[in-house]
């Protein structure tokens, strides 16, 4: 189990469209402790999802500090970020990303191939992780045999299989109904709380930011409020 | 680490369509390939099995085959001195020649020199029907002990001044009317009808495609007065060299060649068959990366999400680059699996190859070799490659992010 703080300080990236451009973070600074539940909101454009890549180094920054628990991720390599991304942090998509062609165990499977490990450890670690989203017994199930918040619990299982510091939610219960979101934030808060796992989670859905402890607000690439959710107080283990 | 193969697999089957057209084309490039090279391998096995180390064949100057040379009997004389020039020494064992010496017909002490007179006639084949050229070959009894691994399978050797045939065990396998008993007409209009009194296997080279006869009798039938080669025996390998070398030269001023070396030559013709079949293989197997190509494309762009998912999850883009390598490989190496087995079927099956060089019909086996085998695999490897690259390392250059978000 392990978890990490992140610290973002003067985070500045802009992308061109043409001739024209936009800013998508402009100078942003903040700090997530240890085992917290962050929800980020804003409107379209205001850099949400920028953050939540940056955070997840999937992208670099223009300038500024990125470091996610001992790791300064804006001194890396596009080979380093890689590398680390498969250790340190798990993404769960709006859309799932599951791939057609394999099966729910062999979905999660698919980031411990990236580590040298025994078979028979691979297989007991993908049995715990869907066993922990409530999967057992969907093992052998390929995607289309499956429902939407199944799917979405599967795409959560492959995210803690590695046992990251860092899980990065990307509208999660974007694309479910009301009944499916709610059971996938309780799965989440539930690793938050039991697992102490970081959790940042980008949505627009105001009931869906209710269950982040923490709860952010963007726009225009910068920090236009930052809310601490009463109903949610962080666990006194991972507050700083 | 590499994804895992069942993910490249399926990956396959679940684009059935573009998969099996890829897996079809492929397969039929591969099986071209492989019958084209098992057909020169064939040749030149059949060739290559034909001719012994201490024979030396006699042409006229400039001649490159028996068909294209005459040599005016006079011009023979000079040839009994050859120096190392061998003598007839008892044969026991099966072959036509010990059944000549058993039968007196050969005398021990006779040189062994052979004057052979090599026409061709028309006959029909078995499979279809249509006639084409068979070589013809007027030997004397002497020719028996030159050409020891001729061996009279069934009957018996003709007799001399008769008009007896026999023939070979792969032209009586080849064309219609050469069964024992069965009457051939030769000679330049056909007029005369040889009977088949034997039939003659050679290890399996290409004297076996030919009739023999009596040459007296065939140069009567087809008005020939002169030789068109001679065949003649040294005592052993190492007097071959002096041996040609008077023959090339002003004392007797004809052209020799080591016999061998000889029915090399005729097989080094298959050379431009194998720079036609490259050719002609690697135009298909540019039409069939080509393909690859399309199907790998439409592999990376229908999975870009897919793929872009697994570079979040930490493959290196050479993990992509491999994993589409893998599905490409996998597709290609069983298409190739099935062009060669399909291929391999045909393999031993006897066939027809009309040389450009005699004007006869050689028949001859195809043969799958190790080395075909490998060549396939290897180009199959290759139009893989060829075809998955551009579209691999355009796949391991996708951006994450933006490849995410398409829908």
């Amino acid at each position: 189990m392990s978890a990490a703080d992140i610290e973002l300080v003067d985070l500045h990236k802009h992308y061109r469209k043409g001739r024209i451009d936009i800013p998508a973070l402009d100078g942003l600074s903040l700090t997530i402790d240890a085992g917290s539940f962050v929800a980020i909101m804003g409107p379209s454009g205001s850099g949400k999802s920028t953050l939540l890549h940056l955070i997840g180094g999937l992208d670099s920054a223009d300038s500024g500090i990125i470091r996610v628990g001992e790791y300064r991720l804006d001194r890396m390599s596009e080979r380093q970020l890689t590398a680390w991304r498969s250790r340190h942090v798990g993404f769960i998509f709006q859309m799932y990303h599951l791939v057609p062609v394999l099966t729910a165990a062999q979905n999660v499977e698919l980031p411990l191939l990236l580590f040298r490990m025994p078979a028979r450890e691979r297989r007991k670690r993908v049995a715990t992780a869907l066993e922990v989203v409530g999967l057992a017994d969907r093992m052998d199930h390929r995607p289309n045999q499956l429902s939407g918040g199944q799917e979405q619990r599967v795409a959560i299982a492959r995210a803690i299989v590695t046992d990251p510091d860092v899980i990065l939610a990307d509208e999660p219960t974007g694309d479910l109904d009301a009944r499916t979101s709610q059971e996938i934030l309780q799965l989440l808060s539930l690793l938050n709380a039991e697992f102490g796992k970081t959790i940042v989670m980008v949505t627009h859905d105001p009931r869906a930011a209710a269950f982040g402890q923490r709860i952010l607000h963007l726009d225009k690439g910068v920090l236009d409020r930052d809310e601490r959710n009463p109903a949610r107080p962080a666990a006194a283990a991972h507050a700083h | 680490m590499a994804l895992p193969l069942t993910y490249n697999a399926r990956n396959l089957v679940a684009r059935k369509l573009s998969s099996t057209l890829t897996f079809l084309i492929v397969a039929f490039v591969v099986f071209v390939l492989s019958l084209l090279l098992s057909f020169v391998a064939g040749i030149r096995a059949s060739l290559g099995a034909t001719g012994s180390p201490r024979n030396i064949i006699v042409l006229k100057p400039g001649a490159t085959a028996e068909s294209t040379s005459l040599i005016p009997l006079d011009d023979l004389g000079p040839l009994i001195q050859t120096p190392g020039l061998a003598l007839a020494t008892p044969l026991t064992g099966t072959s036509a020649a010990a059944e000549a010496f058993a039968t007196g017909r050969l005398r021990v002490g006779e040189p062994l020199l052979s004057q052979e007179l090599a026409v061709q006639t028309m006959l029909p084949r078995r499979a279809g029907g249509a006639a084409a050229n068979v070589a013809v070959r007027g030997v004397d009894d002497i020719a028996f002990a030159l050409h020891a691994d001729v061996r009279i399978s069934a009957g018996r050797l003709f007799t001399p001044g008769a008009l007896e045939v026999i023939v070979g065990a792969a032209a009586q396998a080849r064309f219609a009317g050469l069964e024992l008993g069965a009457t051939v007409p030769l000679g330049r209009k056909g007029e005369r009808a040889y009977k088949v009194v034997g039939v003659f296997t050679a290890g399996g080279g290409a004297l076996e495609s030919e009739l023999w006869a009596p040459r007296t009798m065939i140069a009567d039938s087809f008005h020939r007065r002169l030789a068109s080669s001679v065949c003649l025996q040294v005592r052993d390998e190492a007097a071959v060299a002096p041996a040609v070398a008077y023959i090339n030269g002003p004392s007797v001023g004809l052209e020799a060649k080591p016999e061998l070396q000889y029915y090399r030559d005729l097989a080094e013709k298959t050379r431009e068959i194998v720079v036609l079949t490259s050719v002609l293989v690697g135009i298909m197997g540019i039409g069939a990366a080509f393909a690859v190509a399309t199907t790998m494309y439409a592999a990376v762009d229908s999975r870009r999400r897919e793929l872009a998912m697994l570079r979040a999850l930490g493959f290196a883009r050479r993990s992509i680059v491999a994993a589409l390598l893998v599905e490409s490989l996998l597709l290609c190496l069983l298409a190739s699996a099935c062009g060669l087995a399909v291929s391999a079927a045909s393999s031993g099956t006897r066939q027809d190859f009309l040389s450009d060089t005699t004007w006869t019909v050689l028949a001859y086996e195809l043969r799958m070799t190790p080395g075909i085998v490998a060549t396939a695999l290897l180009v199959a490897t290759a139009v893989s490659v060829a075809g998955t690259l551009a579209p691999a390392l355009r796949a391991a250059r996708l951006n994450i992010i933006v490849a995410l978000r398409k829908a």
